[in-house]
């Protein structure tokens, strides 16, 4: 992936490259978790900083962003941006509303469902931004408290995105660096992530779900949605379900049609542009892709961009041999111990640190450990172990994923507060029980 | 400001303490969209207006913005509306008052009102510098009147 080496200008100072490097990629995790600074520009300048410092060469810097990663999100960001308009999102959450004939708890199930399946295929965020504000309005007309229905769609968002290689982006950085496939990823963590699922509702049911009740005068209210409404335009509906059927069947047969995931979803991405525009003049055409195109995440594209090149600052200077040895001895160099190590590891770590750099840093790092354990396919376990943890980990506090703080700030301005530590008492048990899961599944699966 | 007729004086307004029913009531009457409130001392406290009524109508989830574009899937009637609307009409204004987007006082120059005006800016509180209170409000129509030359 990274080409052929370019020199590089020598080390500033004459420093050593792996103390800049290493100091460089500590200072930037730093300020990220210190959330003073935008995450984009702190990766930006740290990798900046690499190129001029002298540790890596341009070309070494650009061979090093693993533009299948960002292909992939952009990809989808593009196809989830131009589907929204059709409404879909919406006409899914009301009809799966009324399905339950608007019983609290039904709903609450419902919509963990809906979220659930919805972050398998969509970013995290981009589904609770489109599926909360449809529980707040339902929660209002029953007269409940959203708190127990926002807490339970948080761990439904990163629950369901653990399923799926597009799902969450630590698998999109997995997938793309090891050649696992869509069908990979569903094979080996769909069954699991059905379990924590279920294992995760039980408890809320408990705590929560058996107090929750309505008047039937609210629930009639629920009841009488017209969910036929929310669909703006069925033209566009019908478009995109065709494109995204398409893009996943694209993924499911990936090994056969040998196109990695980026083509597939930029591709996809295309074809929605071109026939949402086809026939329309050239200037709804300029507006409806600059629209599509401004409403991708581009702070996450790019901080992915600048993380890439920070790793590979770290690799190329021997940090990441270094931090696998040391992994390695505090193991024993035992496989099972080092599989179950990544996984509590990377849980507890992604609860308070953001995963996408974890993530980032681990995958070199496992790689690196290859050798030691018989090559690069013996492997298999530590990819699951890393991405059941850091996806699932990401449930265990209010700050352990994006996709929290965006409902705790929907919730917020909806008149709902989601406290750091009430969230916590209930959230890291329950993460602790799908850890607990995840590593009996490892173990009799794979250990 | 320079010219005193540039704002009238003689202005409807609320009391914080008024009760919702009041200042609906109040608003019908005068045919505005919005009144200013003060305290027993005359002081300005802020503005009541249709716009957060209306807020108050609609669910929460239509104000955070992205995830609910529309509501006509939505089956509330008048009635619910009105349900809506008696569960609030014996609160105090006080508790529905907004800060108004610009206040002027009664130094402010004329070219800075028409400025405000300009931007679509209508019944501006005039509030004494010193005092904190409500001596007048300034319209278009307020302006037009003190534009007109004498003896037209």
């Amino acid at each position: 992936m990274h080409g052929e080496p370019a020199q590089a200008a020598s080390v500033i100072f004459g420093l050593s490259p792996l103390w800049v490097a290493t100091s460089l990629f500590v200072l930037t995790y730093v300020v990220i978790m210190s959330d003073r600074l935008n995450r984009a520009i702190v990766a930006l300048l740290g990798a900046g900083t690499l190129i001029l410092a002298g540790v890596l060469s341009q070309h070494e810097a650009m061979a090093a962003v693993d533009f299948n990663t960002l292909g992939l999100l952009l990809g989808m960001m593009l196809i989830v941006n131009i589907t929204r308009r059709s409404g879909l999102f919406q006409f899914v959450a009301i009809w799966s509303a009324k399905k339950v004939g608007a019983s609290p708890w039904g709903i609450l199930l419902m919509m963990s469902i809906v979220t659930a399946v919805f972050s398998a295929f969509l970013d995290n965020v981009t589904t609770v931004l489109l599926t909360v504000p449809v529980t707040l309005l339902i929660t209002d007309e029953l007269k409940v408290k959203p708190y127990p229905y926002l807490f339970a769609q948080i761990f439904a968002s990163n629950i369901g995105g653990t399923a799926t290689l597009i799902g969450d982006p630590p698998n999109i950085m997995i997938g793309s660096a090891t050649g696992l496939t869509f069908n990979d990823f569903g094979m080996h963590l769909t069954p699991i992530i059905i379990v924590v699922m279920v294992a995760t509702m039980i408890p809320l049911y408990f705590l929560w779900g058996r107090h929750l009740s309505a008047t039937d005068e609210n629930r009639r209210h629920v009841m009488g949605f017209n969910e036929s409404e929310t669909i703006t335009d069925p033209r566009l509906l019908k478009q995109s379900l065709t494109v995204i059927a398409l893009v996943i069947a694209g993924f499911m047969l990936q090994r056969q049609i040998k196109i990695e995931p980026a083509t597939i979803a930029i591709f996809g991405a295309s074809v929605l542009l071109l026939v949402d525009n086809f026939g329309r003049d050239a200037e709804t055409q300029s507006k409806n892709v600059h629209a599509a195109l401004s409403e991708a995440e581009w702070i996450t594209l790019m901080f992915f961009l600048g993380l890439f090149v920070l790793v590979y600052g770290i690799q190329k200077a021997g940090l990441i041999d270094m931090m696998a040895q040391g992994l390695l001895t505090a193991t024993g160099g035992d496989f099972n111990v080092t599989a179950l190590a990544i996984l509590w590891a990377s849980a507890v770590l992604s609860a308070f640190i953001d995963n996408i750099p974890f993530v980032a840093t681990m995958i070199p790092l496992i790689k690196a450990m290859g050798p030691a354990f018989g090559g690069e396919n013996a492997l298999l376990p530590m990819w699951w172990a890393l991405s059941l943890g850091a996806c699932l980990g990401g449930n265990g506090t209010l700050i352990g994923a994006s996709a929290n703080l965006v409902v705790a700030g929907l919730a917020e301005r909806a008149g709902t507060s989601f406290r750091f530590m009430e969230y916590l008492k209930v959230a890291f048990p329950l993460m602790l029980i799908s850890i607990v899961l995840s590593h009996v599944y490892l173990y009799y699966r794979y250990l | 400001m320079s010219s005193p007729a540039i704002y009238t004086q003689t202005f409807s307004s609320l009391m914080g303490t008024d009760t919702v029913a009041e200042a609906t009531r109040r608003m019908l009457d005068d045919r505005v969209s919005d009144l200013p409130v003060i305290d027993a001392s005359g002081r300005f406290l802020g503005m009541f207006k249709l716009d957060r009524l209306y807020q108050i109508l609609l669910p929460k989830a239509a104000l955070i913005g992205y995830g609910v574009p529309d509501l006509a899937f939505v089956s509330d009637t008048l009635g619910d509306l009105r349900d809506k609307m008696r569960e609030i009409e014996h609160r105090v204004v006080r508790e529905f008052i907004v800060e108004p987007d610009h206040v002027v006082h009664t130094d402010t120059p004329p070219l800075e009102l028409v400025r405000l005006l300009h931007e679509g800016i209508n019944n501006i509180p005039v509030v004494d510098r010193d005092t904190g209170r409500l001596v007048g409000m300034a319209s278009g129509r307020d302006l037009l009147l003190a534009l007109r030359v004498e003896g037209d």
